[in-house]
Formats: C-alpha cells, structure tokens, sequence
C-alpha cells in the first residue's frame, strides 16, 4: 500500500475510533446517557448528540462516522421519474407504520411518512415535523413545538392531535405491532394545536431517537387519523397517507407502487423527483436483467443476491457501494440429537473437548474454511464470522477471534477430533441432514462440500418454506440448520436475542420436559450477556461482551460462517446523496437524475 | 344440450367444493404455523392474541364449518398478512393479469402449433416433419424460467426492443399491455405449442388416412382446401381437449413465468398464499382455479358439439 494511502486510512481509522469512543463515552446504566436538558432541546440537536444518541439506542455505525457522510450537493437538475427494483419481494404487504416488520417495508414508508425528528446532511438532527423541543430537568417531559401550515397528503392539516393519535394506535396491541416501543410512555397530551408533551415513566435518553426516526421509529411514524378512518386499515396500508415528501398514488399489489412528488410538502426544495415506481422483484435474474435492461435504476429492498454483484460491478452504468452489513450467519447442531449431543455446556472447553457430541460439533466449525466459503457461495463479499458480534458495530468486534477462537480453520485438528469421536476419516458417521430454506440451498450445498472435503462426511439438505422451517427451528427440529440474523446493530441483538438460555430464537417452543434448553445454554455466557448491559463504562462492556462472544464460539453454540455485506446498487444517472446512504434505508427525497 | 349443461354444471359444483374441503383439511395437516411465521421474533402471547383473533385457535371442524358458511355468503375471508386485504380484492387484481397472459400464451401457443402441426403432417418423413419434431421436442424440454430469462436478456436487456419485467393494464393502453405480455407469452406458451402441434400432427395422420379423404381426393379437391376444410376440423377432435387442459394449465401454473416477469397473477398469488401459510388466500384461489378448470373443461366437451354437429348429448 503507497504510504500516502497508508498515512490517510491510519487518519481515518484514529478519527473513526475517536468518534466511536466519545460517542460511547457514558454510562450505560444513565438514561441519559450523560446528556444534560440543554443537550436534548432543540430545534437542533448537536453532532455529539445524535451520534450519541445513536449509540445509546444501539444505532451508531461506523458508516455514520465516515467523513463521507455527508450532503452532495445535487448534480443533476429536479424532476423526473425514477424507477426502482425491490430485491427479493414478491409485494409490497403493507407500509402503514404499526404493521411493517420489514426493512425493505420501511424503506419505501420513510419516502411517504414523517416522523417529529429526522437526520439533515451535516447528520444533525433537526425538526421533521417538530420546529424544536424543550427538555424538563427530570428527563421525563418532552415538549415539541410543531411545525405550523404542514397538511397531510388528503389536505388534512397536521396538529398535536395527530401525534397523540398516532401514540394512541401504536400502544394498542391489537393495532400496532409496536407497542412495547412505547411502553415507556407515561402519557402523549396535546397542550396546543401546534404543541404536544410526552410524559415517560422513566428518563429515557433514546426518546429522540426513536421518535425521529421517520422509518425505523415506526411506533411514532406519524399517520393520518382521518385517512385512517376514511380508508380503513387495509387500504391505509396499501396506500399510507402521511406527511412525507412523496404520497401514493398507486398501488397494484404484487407488481408496483408509484410515489409522486407532494406539491405540499413543507419543504419546497424536496423532494427533487417528480414521481418514483417501486416494483417488487423476486428472482434474482430478472433483477439483474432488470437493471441492465434499464427498466429499473435502482436496487432496494433484500441484499442483492452475491453472485450478481461482480456482473454490476463490471457494468460501466452502474454504480456498486458496499459497506458492511449488521448481521452474522451459522450453522446450528442440534446438542439432543446425535452426533452432536452435549448434556451440559457448564463445563470447562477442555473437558467438553472428551466428549463425543462436542468433539463432532467442533470438528464440523474448525473443517468449515471461511475463506472457501465466502468466495464459493458469496463471491467474496462478507468476513468470515466466529461469533455474533459482527464488524459493522466496530467498537464492539473482536478481529482477533479468528485467530483465538476454538472454531479457528484448522483441517488436521478437525479430522483429529472426528477420529476420537469414533468417526476416523467419517467412518460410521450417521445420516444427518441440515435445514435450510430453498432459496438458500446453493449456498449450503458449498458448506456440505467443504464439510464432505475436509471431513469426509456427507450431509443431506433438507428444504422447507421459511415458515416451516422457523416452526421446527423454534422446536428444536432439526439435527443442522442453516440461519443467522441481521439488522444487528448492537451486542445486544446477537447476545440477548440468540445466546442467552433465555432468547427468543433458543428453542423457545421446544419439548421443555425432553430438553432442559434449547441449543445452546451456558450460566457464564448468561451472566455476562446481563452484565454487559449495566456495564459501568464502554471498555468494561467491550470486554464482557468479548467475553461471553469467545465462549459461544470456544464452545461451539453453533458453526458461525460468516458476516455479510450491504451492497446498494444504481444507475449511474441516479445522483444519490452520501448521507442516504444509511444502512438499511433508501430515502429518495434527495435523490436526482442527471439529465 | 341444456340438460347436459345443467347436470354437468351441478357435477363441477360438487367438484369444486370436494377440492376446496380437500385443499381446507390438507392445509392444515401441512407443517407450519401462519402465525409464528408471520411474528416471527415476537412474544408467544401475542401469537396467542393473533391465532384467536383469526380463529386459528378453534378445532379444525368449527373452522371448517366458518369457512364454508362465508363462502355460501361469497365472503372468502381476509388476508392474514401486511393489510389483512379481502382475498376476493386480491383474486379480482390477479385474475384479469392471469387472463391476459394465458390468452396470449394460448395464441401463441396455437399460431406456432397449428402451422407446425399441418406441417409434419402433410409431409410425414420428409425434412420439415423431422425439424418440427425436433423443435418441438426442444420447446418441449426448455424449462420456461430458461426461456424467460433468455429473451429477457435478448429482447430487453441487449435489443431493448421490449420490457424486461411488469404488467400494464389494458386500460393504460393496448400497445402498452401488449408488449409487457410478448416475452411471457413467448415464454409460457412456447411449451403448449410443442404439446398442441404433436397432437396435430398424429391426429391430423389418422384423419389423412380415413375413407372419407380418399372419396374427397378423388372428386378432385385441392389439396390445401382438403387438408383445411376437411382434414384439420375432423381432427380438431382430440386437439381440442388438449388445449383445453392447455388454457386451463396456462391459467393457473404459470407461476414461474409470472415469477420472472413480475407478474401477480393467480398462479403467484397461490404459490406465495402457500409459502407464507395464508389459509384464507391459498383456499379462496384454490376454489376459483379448481372452478377454472372446471369450467374450462365443461366448455371443450359443449364446443366437440360445435365442431362435429354428429355428436349430441
């Protein structure tokens, strides 16, 4: 590497990690994650706020923190009509805020709805629909001043009544799958036509962040009360009325939805299109086709399948920008079934390691080689994975685990380990199958072949619909299953929700009388899991997360394979500002094509 | 006529519902939870709220007796998913895309067929009868998704002469419609036409050889004017099942080629109903394509009489 390239990456990393730092500098226990009443009033918020307010809600990135991340100033002149590809989506199911469980659903709502805060281009958070806002020195109360002459896309005026209705809705269980969002919620009062306080229970530092987020704070996504009642709830879905810079004009389910430029938005310089149609595409080919075709000029919705990657890479009219995607993929064994039995994983790895069922599981995580897999079935795109921390949460990655892992890639030992099982060379190795969704198969057929390669052992492949397979995956039927998690933006999403006795994907409608836990389960790993969350300071956090993410790989809870990449493909005419460029969102209200 | 129009009317009644009661029970006997697919990762309870708010919680007989006595009120219930829509809505959006694609992969289908078909007929061995079974062998073996995405990278991406994806409603414009349905077509009816011009061919043979071609030859007609007037409509007999069943499966099992093109048609609509386990979306269709082919069926055994004034029921 030329030693001006050296010196500037050397710059960026310091500042990055600088940033990381001061953004996490609070105590995790605070609710206020050490910000003060003055730090929270707005009608701005400062840079250190936002990013640590994205931190103390799990959403800070290291893309947030990129130089880049910031407005470009649009090239192209306003108007004309984009045409976009849903990636892996058969239909648009419903973009009303209270049901939508997808990102690729939040995407397209964020272009349609508001939401009281949102992001400007310095990542300076500002008034969406709230003019500014006033904080009590409890931390409790909320006021928001908001903004005044703002109409809904049926002409409605926007008031205070809309935000309390909108809170009304989203606490309802029966209405909004959200609800627990704002358990925290004391009470939302309307003081004024233009002004509204919400009262929490207990201070609550990430209220901004969840209120301004347009899209993924979708429990506070301001909706329309009188389309909601005009409309009902099914059409509102189809066609949600909001705000937001573009309002739906159409919407043929299963085959496109046209977003058109509302004249009425309050603010006059966006959005810069005049229409966008959004279509839904499932398969990957026509996708490409698609694009290449030129029908459509930008790619959103599910991670673009990898093997067409180097194809857009290689076309001179399209742009491909990859960061790192928040998520981690596994390989899981079931410990009640054999081979792979473990009785109890509260056991020091040294003398797991004499056990049968351990000596299997480990020996199938240290015969999978990342490197083989990663270029085979993802075409190079991704890192391999040892755990579920994954890289995009930066500050929280162990890139030393490949390395000090119990999984690291090592065939010999592998081999070794299968042999004092019983297994030498797979001799004897029972039929056994893994448990995937067909859309998945290619890929799992390369982590068979590499299995069958380094051990010898051949594996089955088994498929069933999503639906299927999260049923037996959630009942521990299965001997392997191929799945892993995204949108995991803090230790959090992939210590709590998978590694825990306790979470919510461990086995949680198996036979409890037949299995003590699900498939994996270890007291340590459960104490530091909690531990971390009251950590006094972010480096002790660091450490306990390391922690208990090294012994749920040492101990093989399951073959972690790898961590994917987010990849965002357009046209070249499509003039997409950097600071839309947030993981997970595709917000086109600054977006122009050149002309 | 009328008779056996009424009867065979009431007997696809009784068809059409065995299927739907079949399709109702064997839904539930298929593994998978709607409701834990469609939470996901959240709270047994609230799949609890959920499986009793849809009545999936009450046994499958209560249900089943629910379900029917919605469907004798024409209410085929609602969508559990996104919008919760009326599965009527979806089926009205689905059907008239499902239509217009079978329609035109069905004229496809015959404008290849019916030419192929005289022709390895009319010169049985010779060159062109060895080529039309060959190319009909080969439309017959290309899987269709194969074909899709061939002339979608011919046609839309490298010639751009056509889209490569969606559907536009009639009422936006013919031109419009039609040339987002030329690659479907091409690609789903590609296969019928292999089917439909094979049965031409070895019907039309055996009408070449009956008795009464040798008594019109010999009163001196013109070959072209026996072989269209006299040959092909005699054996248009057997052909003409066939292509029912055709336009039957090309209203219903053109799920791949809708899947390629983007294309929520009946068939897609099904198939997606099944894989997310969408009971109410994956009966309702099911009642109105068993009713299609059906109904297809009963309208090729009324037009045998159409062809062939001999046959009278």
């Amino acid at each position: 590497m030329p030693h001006d390239i050296r010196r500037t990456t050397s710059r960026l990393h310091a500042h990055i990690t600088a940033e990381w730092e001061r953004a996490h500098d609070f105590d995790p226990r605070d609710p206020m994650a050490g910000l003060n009443r003055q730090d929270l009033c707005g009608p701005q918020l400062g840079r250190r706020t936002v990013l640590r307010l994205l931190a103390a809600s799990g959403a800070l990135t290291a893309a947030h923190l990129m130089p880049g991340f910031a407005m470009q100033n649009a090239r192209a002149a306003t108007g004309g009509t984009l045409r976009c590809g849903w990636s892996g989506v058969g239909e648009f199911r419903t973009i009303d805020p209270a049901q939508i469980n997808q990102v690729l659903l939040f995407q397209i709502s964020s272009n349609v709805l508001s939401g009281l805060t949102h992001i400007n281009p310095q990542l300076v958070a500002e008034g969406d629909l709230a003019l500014d806002w006033e904080v009590n020195e409890a931390g409790t109360e909320y006021v928001f001043n908001l903004r005044e002459g703002v109409t809904f896309h049926n002409g409605d005026p926007f008031t205070a009544d809309d935000v309390v209705y909108t809170y009304q809705r989203s606490s309802n269980p029966d209405k909004s799958i959200h609800s627990r969002v704002v358990g925290n919620f004391a009470a939302v009062e309307r003081v004024s036509d233009h002004k509204v306080k919400i009262t929490l229970q207990a201070p609550q530092a990430s209220l901004l962040v969840k209120t301004r987020e347009r899209s993924s704070g979708r429990a506070m996504t301001i909706v329309s009360r009188g389309a909601l009642e005009s409309m009902g709830e099914s059409e509102y879905g189809l066609k949600a009325v909001g705000t937001g810079p573009f309002r739906v004009t159409d919407h043929q389910l299963g085959q496109s939805m046209t977003l058109e430029r509302f004249e009425n938005y309050y603010d006059p310089d966006r959005p810069k299109l005049d229409k966008v149609i959004i279509k839904p595409i499932i398969d990957a080919e026509p996708l490409a086709a698609a694009m290449e075709a030129g029908d459509i000029q930008l790619i959103g919705g599910n991670p673009v399948a990898p093997e067409l990657v180097d194809r857009f890479v290689a076309n001179p009219d399209l742009i491909v920008h990859e960061v790192a995607a928040p998520g981690f993929q596994s390989v899981w064994m079931n410990p009640h079934r054999d081979p792979f039995r473990v009785e109890d994983f509260n056991k020091p790895v040294a003398e797991l390691k004499q056990e049968k069922g351990f000596m299997v599981r480990l020996a199938i995580a240290k015969a999978i080689d990342r490197d083989r897999y990663i270029k085979q079935a993802q075409f190079g795109r991704g890192k391999p994975g040892y755990g579920t921390i994954n890289p995009a949460m930066g500050f929280f990655f162990d890139d030393q685990l490949a390395e000090t892992s119990e999984q690291r890639f090592d065939v010999d030992e592998a081999r070794k380990l299968l042999a004092d099982a019983g297994f030498p060379d797979g001799d004897g190795f029972p039929e056994v199958k893994i448990l995937t969704t067909p859309a998945q198969r290619r890929e799992v057929q390369v982590i068979t072949n590499i299995i069958k390669r380094n051990l010898n052992i051949d594996i089955g492949i088994e498929t069933k619909d999503f639906p299927v397979l999260i049923d037996d995956f959630n009942s521990m039927r299965w001997d392997m299953c191929r799945l892993g998690s995204g949108g995991d933006f803090d230790p959090d999403d992939g210590l709590v929700d998978w590694m825990q006795s306790s979470s919510k994907f461990n086995g949680r409608n198996r036979d409890k009388d037949k299995m003590a836990f699900g498939f994996f389960s270890d007291s340590t790993v459960d104490k530091l899991v909690e531990d971390q969350r009251i950590a006094p300071n972010l480096d002790a956090r660091k450490k306990l997360v390391q922690e208990a993410n090294k012994i749920t790989s040492d101990k093989v809870a399951s073959a972690f394979v790898f961590h994917p990449a987010d990849i965002q493909v357009r046209s070249k005419k499509v003039n997409f500002p950097a600071e839309s460029r947030i993981p997970g969102l595709v917000d086109l209200d600054r977006v122009t094509l050149a002309s | 006529m009328l008779r056996f129009l009424v009867h065979r009317t009431l007997g696809a009644i009784v068809v059409i519902w065995a299927v739907a009661t079949l399709v109702f029970f064997m839904l539930r006997i298929v593994p998978g939870d709607p409701i834990a697919a469609m939470l996901f990762d959240s709270s047994p309870e609230m799949a609890e709220i959920l499986r009793a708010k849809y009545g999936l919680d009450q046994p499958i007989y209560v249900q089943y007796v629910k379900w029917f006595w919605a469907i004798l009120q024409g209410d085929f219930g609602t969508s559990i998913y996104g919008s919760r829509l009326q599965v009527s809505r979806l089926i009205v959006e689905a059907l008239p895309r499902t239509i217009s694609l079978a329609s035109l992969s069905f004229i496809v289908a015959i404008i290849i067929a019916v030419p192929a078909g005289l022709i390895a007929a009319t010169r049985k061995n010779t060159a062109a009868d060895h080529t039309v079974t060959v190319v009909a062998f080969l439309g017959l073996s290309m899987p269709d998704f194969w074909l899709a995405i061939v002339l979608i990278i011919v046609f839309a991406a490298n010639l751009q002469w056509l889209p490569a994806i969606g559907y536009v409603p009639m009422s936006e414009g013919f031109w419009l419609w039609l040339k987002h349905l030329i690659l479907p077509s091409i690609a789903a009816g590609t296969a019928f036409s292999a089917i439909v011009a094979r049965m031409i061919r070895s019907s039309m043979l055996e009408v070449l050889k009956a008795d009464y071609m040798q008594v019109a030859r010999s009163k001196g007609l013109k070959e072209h004017f026996l072989i269209l007037f006299h040959a092909f409509p005699n054996a248009l007999i057997p052909v003409i099942t066939v292509m029912g069943i055709a336009f039957a499966l090309l209203m219903t099992a053109s799920v791949v080629v809708e899947n390629v093109f983007v294309i929520k048609g009946l068939g897609r609509l099904l198939i997606q109903g099944i894989l997310n386990r969408d009971y109410a979306v994956v009966q309702g269709t099911i009642l109105v394509v068993s009713a299609l082919f059906v109904f297809v069926n009963l309208l090729v055994d009324a037009l045998y009489a159409v062809i062939d004034p001999r046959i009278r029921y």
